[in-house]
């Protein structure tokens, strides 16, 4: 049992911190509901970062460890489900989505044209390229995610050698990932305000009112990445529904706490807190939502 | 990260169920309903205890050279884990071997180590900790009862209260205030509690009989000897203990045994079938391994030899939401396990209250982990 990041694991940790360091900046005035990076995302195609899992030494434990550091940076990158179905994609060139069931229009984080769309459905897992004709953007959601209605499902797709048991597992282990690290970066960002913040002539993260709620956070914070890290080790279905139960949970819990602690500012978009809190919310529906998660947990823990 | 446990591990565990299964009375899931405070449990303990130590089950974490076998971290929590989850047969004793021990062997004068490790390494000693006072509970430092040096002695006089094991206990890790300094004015005493000027008086508990007391000292005298440390190194001293304490019970495992169990009762009954209850189950379960890996990553960096500061409080919370968690659950689906059902399920109840109160209480974990582990400006005071 190590439950700790090992040497290489904390190797590809801090050099992939080095690569998003300029990026680590918000831009909140420019692209104020989503923001993308260009230039981040080709940088980081090329770094070969979210091939990690192609790696048997390194595998979906370190994807893990990508994802949620990625999760924590302002800008939306398409990370965790191309990260953790890399070794089973080959080379793909755009973002990686993933759809349960054939149901349409339904909405999907990073569709655009040129996306491998992953379709997980009880007879089996297939994949297909987006065309254009096959989605519509969606850009007045709220989500701060690049956000499309997938309008259409072509019959013809390639199969994936998985079956839809082990895509969800993967899929869970990648949502709990990208979730911890949202919710470590929201909750930085309203500690930082309210230990600058001054009100009743004391700061605001003196009152004990609202440390206990964000030491709470803090607790649940710390055993989603966990979970996610378990999860993304064992790829075991147990550990990977509960662990995106706890995400989806804990998203829940704190995301309003968050925005209240910013007081009004925390219904403007002039502090970059939205991006890590709306993409929780997403997370929160994705996969059938808590509900599912928790039914796939009980019914892998006790059948 | 390993999320496995190595074969040496697992064979340790395997090796303390068999322990469990072939030492446990027939009706000790009834029987551990007393309380592990209790006269039956108490005495019973020290049978138990001595039957661990020799199998050299009882101290493997401690050091060889006083007893121990020198064993890592993990195989004190995989110890205490098993423990817990069986109804803690330990009783009391637990203290002992988790951080009184411990702390003696760090703290404590040659003397007091030979007059104190030997007992509670042969599984005969039980120990009580003189720590809250009607005034002082989660405000420790706040606490009022004296020793004041008299020649080669120290007299004590002064009240503790919610005090576990006092009723049987034979030594007392008492604190006492010697000067006015709020941090730096307490000191320990070790303290036998068959001494003159000690009263006792049992306070109902839920826990079980035995558990809970109010402890009195009036013009108690011990010689400078009992002292622990030097004077007004308590707070350092117990700040040591605690990060032991906090970490020692892991409430995590007997919690999702509790669950396990819960469910397969409703199994059995046919109860197990609607998806409400099912989410509810594994929501409870998710708390609890959420609570059990915060506990593996203490216990990873302790194995690597870290000193463990204040991150434990974190690991602490997430036990006491799991605890909760699992009592809520058999409460909703499971009531009568509180009448006289399912006697494992309500001794997990019994002790669940605890959960947020000992040892520092949820909310000054939470503290803890504002202040310390989220580097939130301190409150004002």
């Amino acid at each position: 049992m190590q439950v700790a990041l090992n040497e290489d694991q904390r190797a590809i940790r801090d050099a992939l911190d080095a690569l998003a360091r300029p990026f680590e900046e918000a831009p909140v005035h420019e692209a104020p509901r989503v923001a993308a990076s260009p230039d981040f995302a080709r940088a980081l195609a090329e770094s070969g970062f979210l091939d990690v899992a192609c790696d048997p030494d390194l595998g979906t434990a370190t994807a893990g460890v990508v994802v949620e550091r990625l999760a924590r940076l302002p800008f939306a990158v398409e990370a965790a489900t191309r990260a953790f179905f890399a070794p089973l994609l080959g080379d793909v060139s755009g973002p990686v989505c993933l759809v349960e069931g054939t149901r349409t229009p339904r909405l999907v984080r990073f569709l655009e044209a040129g996306a491998c769309v992953i379709v997980v459905e009880e007879q089996g897992v297939s994949y297909f390229t987006a065309d254009e004709q096959q989605l519509r953007r969606e850009s007045e959601s709220l989500f701060a995610y690049p956000m499309a209605s997938l309008l259409e499902i072509p019959e013809e797709r390639a199969g994936l050698p998985i079956t839809p048991g082990e895509a969800r597992t993967r899929a869970r282990a990648a949502l709990a990932a990208e979730a911890a690290g949202l919710m470590a970066a929201a909750l930085a960002s309203v500690c930082a305000h309210l230990s600058e913040r001054t009100q009743f002539g004391r700061k605001l993260a003196t009152f004990q009112a609202l440390r206990h709620r964000l030491a709470e956070a803090q607790v649940r914070t710390n055993g989603v990445y966990w979970m996610a890290m378990k999860a993304a080790t064992t790829l075991d279905p147990a550990d990977a529904a509960l662990a995106a139960w706890h995400a989806q949970e804990s998203a829940t819990s704190t995301v309003y706490d968050f925005h209240q602690f910013l007081g009004a500012m925390g219904m403007t978009l002039e502090h970059p807190l939205h991006f890590w809190t709306y993409r929780l919310k997403a997370l929160i529906g994705e996969l059938g939502g808590r509900g599912a998660s928790a039914a796939a947990a009980a019914d892998a823990l006790w059948g | 990260m390993d999320f496995d446990w190595t074969p040496d591990e697992q064979a340790f565990r395997e090796r303390l169920r068999d322990f469990l299964d072939t030492t446990l009375p027939d009706d000790w899931e009834r029987f551990s309903q007393h309380g592990p405070a209790s006269p039956d449990l108490t005495r019973y303990a020290q049978t138990f205890c001595a039957a661990l130590a020799e199998e050299d089950l009882l101290i493997p974490h401690w050091p060889v050279e006083i007893g121990g076998q020198g064993q890592d971290p993990w195989h004190q929590t995989i110890l205490a884990e098993e423990m817990w989850i069986a109804g803690e047969p330990r009783g009391g004793q637990y203290m002992n071997v988790n951080w009184i021990g411990p702390t003696l062997i760090r703290y404590g004068t040659p003397e007091q180590q030979a007059r104190y490790l030997p007992p509670i390494a042969q599984g005969k000693a039980l120990w009580c900790q003189g720590f809250s006072e009607p005034g002082s509970g989660s405000d420790l430092a706040s606490l009022r009862t004296r020793a004041v040096a008299d020649g080669g002695d120290y007299v004590v006089n002064g009240q503790k209260i919610w005090t576990s094991y006092a009723g049987l206990a034979d030594t007392c890790f008492l604190l006492c205030r010697t000067s006015e300094d709020r941090k730096r004015g307490i000191t320990i005493l070790l303290v036998p509690m068959d001494t003159p000027g000690i009263t006792v008086r049992q306070i109902p508990s839920i826990i079980g009989e035995g558990d809970i007391h109010e402890v009195f000292f009036d013009d108690m005298r011990v010689p400078a000897s009992a002292r622990l440390g030097e004077e007004g190194q308590a707070w350092e001293i117990i700040a040591y203990s605690l990060r032991n304490e906090r970490l020692g019970i892991p409430r995590y495992a007997l919690a999702r045994s509790a669950l396990d169990r819960a469910v397969s009762i409703l199994q059995e009954r046919g109860d197990f079938v609607r998806e409400a209850v099912r989410i509810e189950a594994a929501g409870a379960a998710a708390l609890c391994e959420a609570a059990r890996l915060a506990s593996y990553a203490i216990v990873t960096r302790r194995a690597e030899g870290e000193t463990i500061g204040q991150e434990s409080s974190s690991a602490r919370y997430a036990t006491v939401m799991c605890e909760r968690r699992v009592c809520e659950f058999i409460v909703e689906h499971l009531p009568e396990a509180l009448a006289d059902a399912h006697p494992y399920l309500k001794m997990h109840h019994q002790r669940g209250i605890v959960a947020g109160i000992a040892a520092g209480a949820a909310e000054i974990q939470l503290n803890i982990i504002a202040s310390d582990v989220l580097g939130l400006p301190r409150e004002a005071r």
